[in-house]
């Protein structure tokens, strides 16, 4: 039943495995463990994105707010901790704000019937204003180093960092519920066609308003992470990251036009490129390479499934002539 | 009474021109210094690098397509006309390398949007970093300085002609033309069509592909000139020319009325959403607001304005078919 898009999604993890092979041959500071612990925490913040991300754009819609939601979430966390709250107070108030992010961005989309790209323009420029709003441009340092610890340091004994735990968690839920539930089949079901959707009686525009705001949410997580891992909040982190998000989303195998993608895919793809820009970075390739090089690795995540597909039409017109 | 309104309502540039008007009145009100030479040129200034790029656009969004890659380009272009200057060839070689660099960027996008037919936000935030990295690569930390930039660019960026500086002119002359060419000629029509309904413009016999990569190039050589408006507005470019400007150009474009969803916008209004926005920043600052209020207010005005034009849409919509028929 479901659509896979020629296989790009396995493939994708073929492609981990032989990054990781060829990197540790390339140079011996990539395989070891505090490089691998490394890699990961780089990843963190996008892959708690990416996940909420993959069931938007499979549902067929988009969200470009993320990158300045995780930044309003760490300026709101930096806030309340500068008058005085709690700080297990300000960790709470982070992912609510984006939450709220999210139910504003979802409900115009839905209850406004706006597009979301247009709208999510709009609202990257208007959370972004407002952690500027929040901050000034006076960063918030000293946070709580027992706190931060969690941030930069690794699980005891492991090479994993405290990140992974989340990623675990949450990469299990949105496994299970893309591709084992209602929910997950619902979201399918909207991004291949949503006049079907709506006359089968999937609750189009609750769902979608949902997946907004997951989304959201799953953005003021991660900006409690980024907050963390960094011990500072300032208005202007976060930059750009919305980009890298769908970026390694669409990479994964999630197709742009709706009702295509799978959760591995996707996980495996923001751990792939983690990957290669840990291998490039050990090797001494330049940043500019490495913008080439993801720029060069997206494309192909469309191309090659599309010149496989040509093919394929071609060889089926041959046949029947 | 009633019908001239209802038709100025079908005109989606009008309510932006209002808006224009409205926000400029009621700054000067309350601070009468606003509207005045500096405050003019602030303005214009401000507006003609958006403006120029958001022509290239409006093409390609009319189309329900969409081009990120139109940031990386202008600034791309913008060092290499100081770069290629830099070895003491005249105005007339740079601009054409710009324009051979925006071109060549075009016509990869619109080969693989129109002949691949892969999606366009996606072929375009590839070429967005593609561009970005060569661009970097090239720079490698150096800067274009005011003394690199050619003297005619230079000059037009620094002076004005009745108190407009030229490189607004220089944008209004291309927005107006492009507007020319959007209502009259038939190519371009043809980019509506395809707007609002792909299949059925492809069975009335439009060339879809060769339509969708034309407009693609011509967002390209519109970009790569946007580089030189880049350059002579600043007098200076570096690794980070152009950084983030596609958004902002899409902005001043959805403001403008050039909907998303395709099939409508002209250039000109495009260029008043540009206006607006840029207006409204420098009524910020008049105000006295703080300006960490700007941006914000930036993404509201986006919000209010994609929703007015829903709203209207649907409120105008049966006045439309109506005059369809």
């Amino acid at each position: 039943m479901k659509k896979m898009s020629f296989g790009w999604d396995k493939g994708i993890l073929v492609f981990l495995f032989l990054t990781i092979i060829v990197g540790s041959f390339i140079t011996p500071y990539f395989a070891n463990a505090s490089n691998m612990s490394f890699v990961i925490q780089d990843i963190g913040e996008f892959m708690l994105m990416a996940l909420p991300v993959t069931f938007l754009i499979i549902a067929g819609e988009i969200d470009l707010s993320i990158g300045s939601t995780v930044s309003l979430s760490s300026a709101s966390i930096g806030l309340s901790y500068r008058h005085g709250l709690p700080f297990w107070l300000c960790i709470i108030i982070g992912p609510l704000v984006g939450l709220l992010c999210g139910l504003i961005n979802g409900i115009l989309v839905t209850k406004f019937g706006l597009q979301s790209l247009a709208v999510t323009i709009g609202t990257l420029a208007l959370y972004r204003g407002l952690c500027f709003v929040l901050l000034g441009n006076q960063p918030v340092n000293q946070m709580p180093s027992s706190y931060t610890d969690l941030g930069s340091n690794s699980i005891p004994h492991t090479f994993f960092p405290y990140v992974s735990v989340l990623i675990v968690i949450f990469g299990a839920i949105a496994w299970f519920t893309l591709h084992y539930s209602r929910l997950g089949r619902w979201t399918y079901a909207i991004g291949i066609n949503v006049e079907a959707a709506k006359f089968s009686g999937i609750p189009v525009a609750r769902m979608k308003l949902a997946l907004f705001a997951i989304t959201g949410l799953m953005a003021g997580i991660a900006g409690v992470v980024y907050t963390f891992r960094f011990a500072s909040a300032s208005p202007d982190g976060a930059t750009g990251y919305e980009l890298s998000v769908i970026a390694s989303v669409l990479f994964g195998g999630v197709s742009i036009a709706g009702g295509v993608g799978t959760i591995w895919g996707v996980m495996g793809a923001v751990l792939e490129l983690g990957a290669i820009r840990s291998v490039l970075q050990l090797s001494n390739v330049s940043v500019n390479t490495l913008l080439v090089v993801s720029g060069g690795l997206l494309l192909l995540s469309v191309a090659v499934p599309r010149a496989i597909e040509i093919y394929r039409n071609r060889r089926k017109l041959v046949s029947k002539s | 009474m009633n019908k001239i309104v209802l038709r100025l309502l079908n005109v989606r540039e009008v309510p932006v021109f209002v808006a224009l008007l409205l926000v400029l009145t009621v700054t000067e009100i309350a601070n009468p210094h606003f509207i005045s030479k500096s405050g003019a040129q602030d303005l214009f200034l401000g507006v003609a690098v958006i403006a120029t790029l958001s022509v290239g656009q409006t093409f390609v969004i009319t189309m329900r397509h969409v081009d990120l890659s139109v940031g990386s380009t202008a600034g791309f272009t913008a060092y290499m006309i100081g770069r290629v200057s830099g070895y003491h060839h005249g105005l007339i070689f740079c601009l054409l390398v710009a324009l051979a660099i925006g071109l060549i960027v075009g016509a990869c996008n619109g080969f693989l949007v129109a002949y691949l037919k892969l999606p366009s936000l996606v072929v375009t935030l590839s070429s967005l970093w593609i561009v970005r990295g060569i661009f970097n690569q090239i720079v490698s930390g150096n800067t274009i300085t005011d003394n690199q930039v050619p003297n005619s660019l230079g000059y037009l960026g620094r002076h004005s002609f009745l108190d407009i500086p030229y490189v607004f002119i220089v944008a209004l002359v291309l927005v107006l033309v492009a507007s020319f060419v959007m209502r009259n000629l038939r190519p371009a029509r043809d980019l509506y069509a395809m707007g609002s309904n792909p299949p059925a413009s492809a069975l009335a016999g439009i060339p879809v592909a060769r339509r969708t990569f034309f407009a693609f190039l011509a967002c390209g050589a519109v970009s790569g000139l946007g580089g030189a408006i880049l350059l002579a507005r600043f007098h200076s470019a570096d690794s980070n020319s152009g950084l983030g400007l596609e958004l902002n150009v899409i902005a001043a474009c959805v403001v403008g009325g050039v909907a998303i969803a395709g099939g409508v916008g002209t250039p000109y209004g495009a260029l008043l959403g540009a206006l607006l926005l840029q207006s409204i920043t420098l009524a910020l600052g008049a105000l006295g607001v703080s300006q960490f209020w700007q941006l914000a207010v930036n993404g509201a005005l986006l919000i209010s304005a994609i929703s007015l034009d829903r709203y209207l849409s649907l409120r105008v919509k049966p006045t439309r078919i109506l005059r369809a028929t």
